[in-house]
């Protein structure tokens, strides 16, 4: 049985992120890149790595009750409404939640070239989104190797604002997670989280292997608009 | 660009100098650092071990639980506490939700902590859990308005002091102590929370914190939360030279962790109590604890004070100013170089930029002067024609997403002062006051009330006294009106006026004589100068300027306002630095001269044009013309044709491997580098058809319009349209600076935003960008716009195409608001939505008249709708 998990906050280490994963970011569907260009992207991620504080908080809550409507965690006031989570948790003794951030120095900089340099903001944009995914990956990883201690199994990760679990569960998430104290992370009026480039996520852990670890399109409430399917791949590689 | 909300203030007027009241001498003797105070540790972590849920508004238990909350502070006043913290750590309007009101729960929590029987109270301010402007959408002002509601409820429940904790941001701080300090007499005291690297989340430093807080007027500062106390220890150090009050320290126990499902605490009250012995012994005077500590770590400390002596202060008397980033401090005998290009004054491009509201080129001069070496931007928006206040105030936000260098605030309107200085998160400069009186009554409470320090020109009511003597008369008389109220010696700057040498030749030597008369007279005063004025009227003036530069600063000069983009006048800083001691071992000057001479470099020099005789003007000729066929061989890759080298007439044909083929493949290739002078090459040649017109229309949109279809295609992607329209800009930038306005016209405006609640500008700084290298005037309202505001600039300025952005499915309706209005007052208005949850339809429902899928389809649309 799980005995539970709380990280008020830690470093990342990210050291590199996947070219090919800023490249999609940016709409590259394979045209030849200039040398130019080509140099530029590798500098802009590795400022990007620079500047960037990766940092985490993960907590874990055991599961109170999954009703039709939602699931209610022990010892916190998150509630986790709708259809998709609900199923996605059927089974699940336990939460795991996790916030990451890059922190404010990326913000400063997107600011900085939006007063300066409209390209390199929407290179770095796409470094710095690629980088917040690794690190959210790394958050996941950790929380994996807990349900794994366990003889348990992680359901892969969902976010507030994806499938119909509303976006505004993000000021119960982070509150779960002490995350503005302890990260920094702020909501704004409708939600969105500042610093810009913060994940919030979380898995179950159930006691049964869970059939695959990479969310769907299926229940994605942005697949009416996407377009980086019609280039015959997802957000998620 | 974000939308900024420009501050509702109400002048200050004469405040007379406000002492906090204490309720008694001992916490009288605590704030003039003669005695110790002792806090209580946390209450959030003591309320979740008695079963608190996260995410529950704790501050509601005051109401509910009362005796529970007393209880938790009377275990600390039993421990020794002599102050207890308010639970109202979250008590602000928005985070009740409703729940109770603000007075409600300020009433129950200060009669809580009073049944505990605690000697003090002090009402606990925290953050407001939103990020203000520009970073986050919280204005300022809101922000202040938050704090000023619980500041008042705290007063009204009889708390005996404020404690704002917690504080990640300097701006938001500086909102928490104006609320206290203008809406209440009780003392404030500030701290704020610092990550292992030595910053808040938000990038301020303990030096910055301290010197601005403590100026802004806060009776206790230091640091709360963090870390562990040895680690929190050598930042808590880092304020104490520049806090002129108490420096107080409340670190954690460590980080959290669970073991058998209970939240424990790393460190344990013995080791805590040995770090904060050594903070007690630097000169830390007010301790307690914050997550994670008990009453018995409260009971360790208070052991700790037991017969203990305060520890003597050294404060640091330099003078220094700060940004929210970084303090620029400059010690006594070390001299300072202020930036001076951001005034409009003889600027036509800056005027021009100011005026149309596009503050890219004041940014670009931000810039190039941070990396030229300045350490302070002077910031002036003095134009007739336009609200100077709100210029001021948009260009001071502007600015600190470029630079993190401090400004001084220039304006001779003192509500433009007011109302920058008040939103700075920062210590600024005001420039300034002089000897008037009226100048004197409205701007000094200004830089008292806000912290900053402030220069003085020695001029009155009379004019500017022609002698030394007369000069320091005045600066005694402005010197003395500020010890009154209370700005202390070293944030005054006094400013002994350059003025030219060409219409008085004693005047340089009346200003250096009056600056040493003034740094003997007045001591702990600095002075400043803009020294360029001293060549007014002369040629080669920064020759003249230089000369002046050295002789002023060898009279005691402590801060050149200059250009320092002038390399005479910075080579003269820098090589001064040698001669006065300030750059030890040469060390900086043998970095950026090693290996340089005076010797003639012929070559790289601009070449001296002798038109005075016939013979001199075929030199010169034969001179443009050799530079012209190297411009034209730098452009092609190619030798230019060898009749230019020849005839004095210099001349460029068009033809395909001309300098229009040339931009073409230039633009095509995203390569800006060789543009400008392919550019020029065009303008310079003898056809006077080929004008500023005919290289947008023939050359720059053409070429465009080709990268617009490969992006159409797919052969090009979003970084290389986007590089095709820099490279473009840089054109388009020789065109604006080599004809007059006129000869460009705008192609027409359109207004773009953001809409309402949603932060993400990428996709609108993208189509910004391609449309103004299309020629169109672009107003750039920024992020989370408001639906009316947007409006009205498109019904002031009738601006006939309107852009919206939204990537938010939860952001659409602000979307279609806004064009419901814009079709009911602006109707004459076309709009164009595009951004990740719209597609053709959803445009349609939302009402726009155009739905564009990227940048390109925007650029396309304009065309269509405005030509």
């Amino acid at each position: 049985m799980p005995h539970g998990l709380r990280i008020a906050r830690e470093a990342l280490a990210i050291g590199s992120v996947s070219r090919s994963e800023v490249l999609r970011y940016l709409g590259y569907q394979g045209q030849p890149l200039s040398p130019e260009l080509d140099r530029r992207i590798d500098d802009t991620v590795a400022r990007c790595i620079r500047i960037a504080r990766s940092r985490m908080c993960m907590a874990s809550y055991a599961v109170r009750e999954i009703g039709a409507q939602g699931v209610a965690l022990e010892g916190c006031t998150l509630r986790l409404t709708g259809h998709d989570i609900v199923e996605h948790l059927a089974d699940a003794s336990e939460v795991m939640l996790f916030a990451t951030t890059l922190g404010a120095g990326i913000d400063r900089e997107l600011r900085r070239l939006s007063l300066t340099d409209a390209l390199e903001q929407v290179i770095f944009d796409a470094a710095a989104t690629a980088l917040v995914e690794r690190a959210t990956d790394a958050a996941e990883a950790r929380a994996r190797a807990y349900a794994a201690e366990a003889n348990a199994y992680t359901s892969w990760r969902f976010s507030p604002g994806y499938g119909d679990l509303p976006l505004g569960a993000q000021g119960d998430f982070l509150a779960a997670l002490d995350a503005t104290r302890q990260l920094g992370i702020t909501l704004t009026p409708s939600d969105l989280m500042v610093p810009t480039k913060s994940v919030t996520a979380l898995v179950g852990i159930h006691p049964t292997a869970q059939p695959g670890l990479v969310s769907s399109c299926s229940i994605c409430s942005l697949s009416d608009f996407c377009t980086i399917r019609q280039t015959g791949r997802t957000c998620r590689g | 660009m974000d939308s900024i909300s420009v501050a509702t203030i109400t002048p200050l007027g004469h405040q007379a100098l406000r002492t906090p009241r204490t309720r008694d001498e001992h916490l009288a003797r605590v704030l003039s650092r003669e005695d110790f105070l002792l806090f209580d540790g946390a209450m959030g972590t003591q309320l979740q071990a008695r079963g608190l849920a996260a995410g529950e508004i704790p501050e509601l238990l005051c109401l509910t639980n009362p005796q529970e909350i007393t209880e938790i502070h009377a275990a600390y006043v039993a421990a020794g506490s002599e102050v207890v913290t308010t639970n109202t750590f979250g008590a602000n309007r928005t985070k009740l939700a409703g729940h109770a009101t603000v007075e409600q729960i300020f009433g129950a929590a200060v009669s809580c902590a009073r049944a505990s029987g605690a000697r003090y109270v002090a009402a606990d301010i925290g953050p407001t859990g939103a990020l203000l402007q520009p970073m986050g959408t919280l204005s300022f002002d809101d922000a202040y308005e938050l704090f000023a509601e619980q500041v008042r409820a705290a007063d009204a429940a009889g708390a005996d002091l404020f404690i704002i904790e917690t504080m990640a941001d300097l701006a938001e701080a500086k909102a928490a102590l104006l609320a206290a300090k203008e809406n209440s007499d009780l003392p404030a005291f500030v701290t704020m929370t610092f990550d292992e690297d030595g910053r808040t989340f938000l990038g301020t430093t303990p030096e910055v914190a301290a010197a601005t807080l403590s100026a802004l007027g806060a009776d206790v500062v230091g640091i709360n939360c963090s870390l562990g106390p040895a680690d929190v220890a050598p930042l808590v150090r880092r304020m104490m030279a520049w806090a002129s009050c108490p420096v107080m320290a409340q670190a954690n126990a460590g980080l959290p962790h669970v073991h058998d499902g209970q939240t424990l605490y790393s460190i344990k009250p013995g080791e805590y109590c040995e770090a904060v012995r050594g903070m007690l012994d630097f000169g830390v005077t007010v301790i307690g604890g914050c997550c994670g500590t008990s009453p018995d770590f409260i009971a360790g400390e208070k052991a700790l004070l037991e017969g203990r002596e305060v520890a003597p202060r050294d404060l640091c008397a330099d003078f220094a100013v700060a940004s929210a980033q970084q303090l620029v401090s400059i010690p006594a005998g070390h001299v300072g170089v202020i930036g001076e290009r951001i005034n409009p004054t003889g600027k036509k491009r800056l005027k021009e930029a100011l005026r149309s509201g596009n503050h890219d080129y004041v940014m670009g001069e931000a810039i190039s002067q941070t990396d030229a070496g300045a350490q302070i931007l002077d910031v002036n928006a003095g134009l007739p024609e336009i609200d100077e206040r709100a210029t001021l105030v948009r260009l001071v936000s502007e600015l600190q997403g470029v630079t993190t260098l401090p400004l001084q605030i220039d304006s001779s309107d003192p509500a433009a002062i007011e109302a920058a200085v008040r939103l700075y998160p920062g210590k600024p400069i005001i420039n300034s006051t002089n000897g008037k009186q009226e100048s004197l009554d409205a701007v000094l409470p200004i830089a008292r009330h806000y912290g900053c320090a402030i220069v003085c020109l020695t001029l009155d009511e009379q004019g500017i006294p022609a002698t030394a003597e007369g000069r320091l008369a005045v600066a005694r008389r402005i010197v003395a009106a500020c010890d009154e109220i209370g700005i202390p010696r070293q944030d005054v700057v006094v400013d002994c006026l350059a003025m030219a040498a060409s219409t008085d030749q004693t005047a340089p030597r009346a200003i250096l004589e009056a600056m040493r008369l003034v740094k003997r007279e007045l001591s702990g005063v600095r002075c400043v100068l803009g020294v360029s004025n001293i060549s007014f009227g002369l040629p080669f003036r920064p020759l003249i300027n230089a000369t002046f530069l050295s002789a002023a600063f060898a009279a005691g000069l402590d801060l050149a306002i200059v250009n320092p983009m002038n390399e005479r006048l910075m080579d003269v800083v820098n090589s001064w630095r040698v001669l006065s001691g300030e750059d030890e071992n040469a060390q900086v000057y043998v970095g950026a001269y090693a290996g340089r001479s005076d010797a003639p470099a012929a070559a790289a020099s601009a070449p001296a044009f002798d038109t005075s005789t016939s013979e001199g003007i075929a030199k010169t000729l034969d001179s443009m013309a050799d530079t012209l066929q190297k411009i034209a061989s730098q452009v092609s890759g190619a030798p230019a044709p060898a009749a230019v080298a020849q005839d004095a007439t210099p001349q460029v044909t068009a033809s395909d491997d001309g300098p229009e083929s040339q931009i073409r493949d230039l633009v095509l290739a995203g390569r800006k580098g060789p543009i400008p002078e392919a550019v020029k090459l065009i303008l310079a040649d003898t056809d006077p058809a080929h004008d500023s017109m005919y290289v947008i229309n023939q050359v720059l949109i053409p070429a465009l319009d080709e990268v617009g279809a490969r992006f159409e295609k797919g052969t090009f992607f979003l970084p290389q349209l986007m590089a095709s329209a820099e490279a473009a800009k840089a054109g388009f930038t020789v065109l604006r600076e080599s004809a007059s306005t006129s000869d460009v016209p705008s192609k027409g405006k359109i207004a773009l935003a953001t809409v309402k609640g949603d932060i993400h500008d990428i996709g609108k700084n993208i189509v910004r960008m391609l449309l103004e290298n299309y020629g169109y005037d672009v107003i750039d309202l920024g992020r989370d716009v408001d639906p009316q505001a947007f409006t009205d600039v498109v019904v002031e300025q009738h601006i006939e195409l309107a852009g919206l952005s939204a990537l938010m499915t939860t952001t659409v309706p602000a979307m279609a608001e806004t064009i419901e209005l814009l079709h009911d007052q602006a109707p004459w208005c076309k709009v164009i939505v595009g951004g990740a949850v719209l597609n053709p339809e959803y445009a349609e429902m939302v009402g726009a008249d155009f739905y564009a899928k990227d940048a390109n389809e925007s650029a396309r649309i304009a065309g269509e709708v405005l030509g």
